[in-house]
């Protein structure tokens, strides 16, 4: 009774809080609170700041001395006070009038502490996971425009942070690379217009050369086709013709352009070691030249002295 | 004794064109053909490993156009598999940070003629830059000939290039020498003044002159020409068409062939000879001759500091090493020196 003649009185001085009218239900609340706290305890862990917080409103309740400040536990949040406010049941007011007059001279805080005890006194009602959701979904619609929030504003930051290095990075190797493909490709010249001035000159030049050598060609060949299967003789003057012949055409041409082309057949010595590779097998020896023909006699001791002999030059 | 396992510890693996017997001998002339390796020690980019592709063909048919060669193979696997084969050049190609340089050597010990490529440019450019790229199918089947302009005989180092390269391709032979396999030319120029050595490939192109171009083409590719503006066919083979621009220049390039060549180019009628550029062009300069085979005594420096003094070393180990030179083509002194009579 006591107490209720006290909380009227609360009531009447606190004219700026919210009042329900002529609600009288301490012994309701109390018996609220003590029918749930069994349930509850199976629900929550009994953290040793839950403990506390337990033993301080079961002391809170039963006396009016407002030591309590002292003892309340320092990690009020904001989200607590939020919670508690999302969270204001009917019996908000109820319960803290009977708490505001307990604590009335502490400052705000402990208003606050006590309204926040409150809630969560009702927080550790059956409902209290849900109540957490909701209270959390509220949170993050109005202040969540970006998908990080302003909770994972550091998160922000260092990914701009990464972005911004992988680019200077990729930057820097783009370019390296660059360098390196211009190192590799030194030289490389890509030939703009086909034909010009300097090429045509060469073109030129190794037209002649190629003239030269298939006009010497053609007077080698044409004049072996003349003579080749005829007497020894001509055998003979023919091959010096032709060495001759095959370097007057070289010869006729400037220092400058001088061509020089391989012929084996311009040095005797060079034929091959073995006598019937030689083109002249044969036929450069005037008693073999005819071994066709009809043998005079003689000859056939000869053939076969000649034929050894031949086979040891070289 | 049981099978060993192949150890390929130090193993070149060198895939030469060993199923074709390639002759080791011209059956003509009797001399050694000569053949050549063409690769590279170091990796090279993308470019230039091309530009070693394009050489493998130049020196197509004697070459190991599929040579495969791994980064621990040494020079000495190289000069060990050329032996049994009867390798006589390598051509080698190295990429450094300031240059691209390529080097010719005579194996087993020949001397070793270092290049400096200023530029070069592909073969894939080359085709593209033209307007009717050509390469017939067997054109890479016979050796090419060789045009060497410019180099004079005095200078030591230049007359040794000279003889290398005159020995990198096999000898012709002029009196039994087809004129159908000479396909293919290669033209070294020097230039004096700049000291630069010009490289470019061709391929050898034989058409008849004297003919109108309609005649030519038609005859050449049978396509059926349009005879609408005419009255008669007659017109056609007789009509007098424009010359082309480049009939000038052909006058100068005319062959009397001696024999037929094809269907178009009959023997002893008139022909022109057309080159077409094909495969790589380089320009490059001549900065070392060293005796030995990448080794030795330093006969020729473009840095000049060394020039003087193995001057007299370089003129002996010149006549050594063109002695080498002749056991395996025989006659190439003499070949020069008759050149310089004339």
């Amino acid at each position: 009774m006591s107490t209720g003649d006290e909380t009227h009185t609360a009531v009447a001085e606190r004219g700026t809080r919210k009042r329900r009218v002529g609600l009288k239900n301490g012994g309701k609340s109390k018996n609220k609170k003590q029918k749930t706290r069994p349930p509850s305890s199976d629900r929550f862990k009994l953290t040793q700041k839950k403990q506390k917080l337990f033993q301080k409103r079961a002391r809170d309740y039963n006396s009016d001395e407002e030591d309590d400040e002292s003892k309340k536990a320092p990690e009020v949040t904001i989200r607590e006070k939020i919670f508690s406010d999302a969270n204001m049941g009917p019996n908000y007011d109820e319960v803290e009038e009977e708490e505001d007059g307990s604590d009335k001279d502490e400052n705000s805080d402990g208003e606050d502490h006590g309204e926040i005890q409150s809630g969560i006194t009702r927080f550790a009602a059956d409902d209290g996971c849900n109540a957490f959701k909701m209270a959390f979904k509220s949170i993050m619609k109005s202040k969540g425009d970006d998908a990080l929030g302003p909770v994972l504003s550091a998160q922000k930051n260092l990914i701009a942070q990464k972005l911004s290095e992988e680019e200077a990075e990729k930057k820097a190797k783009g370019q390296a690379r660059k360098a390196k493909y211009l190192v590799a490709e030194k030289g490389h010249v890509k030939p703009a217009n086909h034909l010009e001035s300097h090429e045509k000159v060469l073109i030129g030049v190794a037209t002649k050369g190629v003239v030269k050598l298939f006009n010497a060609v053609n007077k080698a060949q044409h004049a072996q086709k003349g003579l080749n299967a005829s007497r020894s003789k001509d055998a003979k003057v023919l091959k010096k013709r032709r060495k001759e012949a095959f370097f007057s055409e070289l010869g006729k041409t400037p220092r400058s352009d001088s061509k020089a082309q391989k012929s084996s057949n311009s040095n005797e010595e060079e034929a091959p070691a073995w006598a019937p590779l030689r083109d002249n097998y044969m036929l450069a020896n005037p008693k073999l030249k005819d071994w066709d023909k009809k043998q005079v006699t003689n000859e056939g001791d000869d053939f076969a002295a000649m034929s050894g002999d031949e086979s040891y030059e070289d | 004794m049981g099978r060993f396992k192949n150890n390929k510890k130090g193993r070149v693996n060198v895939k030469p064109i060993a199923k074709n017997n390639q002759a080791n001998v011209d059956h003509v002339t009797g001399d050694k053909i000569p053949k050549s390796f063409v690769f590279s020690r170091t990796k090279l980019p993308g470019s230039v490993k091309q530009l070693q592709m394009d050489l493998r063909k130049l020196m197509l048919p004697y070459t190991a156009l599929s040579l495969k060669e791994k980064k621990r193979n040494t020079l000495r696997d190289f000069l060990n598999v050329s032996g049994p084969m009867g390798v006589t050049h390598f051509l080698m190609l190295k990429k450094t940070a300031s240059a691209l340089s390529l080097r010719v050597a005579r194996t087993p010990q020949g001397p070793t003629l270092t290049f400096k490529i200023h530029q070069y440019s592909l073969a894939s450019d080359i085709a593209q830059s033209q307007t009717r790229p050509r390469c017939p199918p067997d054109l890479f089947k016979n050796p090419p000939l060789i045009v060497l302009s410019g180099f004079g005989t005095q200078e030591l180092h230049l007359k040794l290039a000279t003889i290398m390269f005159q020995n990198i391709f096999p000898a012709i032979d002029i009196n039994t020498v087809k004129l159908s396999t000479c396909q293919r030319l290669v033209l070294l120029n020097y230039n004096k003044d700049t000291k630069l050595i010009d490289f470019r490939h061709y391929s050898i192109r034989l058409q008849p002159v004297g003919v109108s171009r309609k005649l030519r083409n038609f005859v050449q590719t049978h396509k059926a020409p349009d005879l609408r503006n005419l009255q008669d066919v007659s017109d056609f083979i007789t009509k007098a068409g424009y010359g082309s621009e480049s009939e000038g220049d052909e006058e100068a390039a005319t062959v009397t062939l001696s024999s037929d060549l094809g269907r178009v180019n009959k023997g002893s009628t008139k022909s022109a000879v057309k080159l077409q550029e094909i495969g790589p062009r380089m320009t490059m300069q001549l900065v070392r001759v060293e005796e030995g085979l990448c080794s030795g005594g330093i006969i020729f420096s473009e840095d000049g500091n060394v020039d003087g003094k193995n001057k007299q070393d370089g003129d002996e180990e010149d006549a050594a090493s063109e002695e080498e030179s002749e056991e395996g083509e025989e006659g190439s002194e003499e070949d020069m020196d008759e050149d310089a009579e004339d």
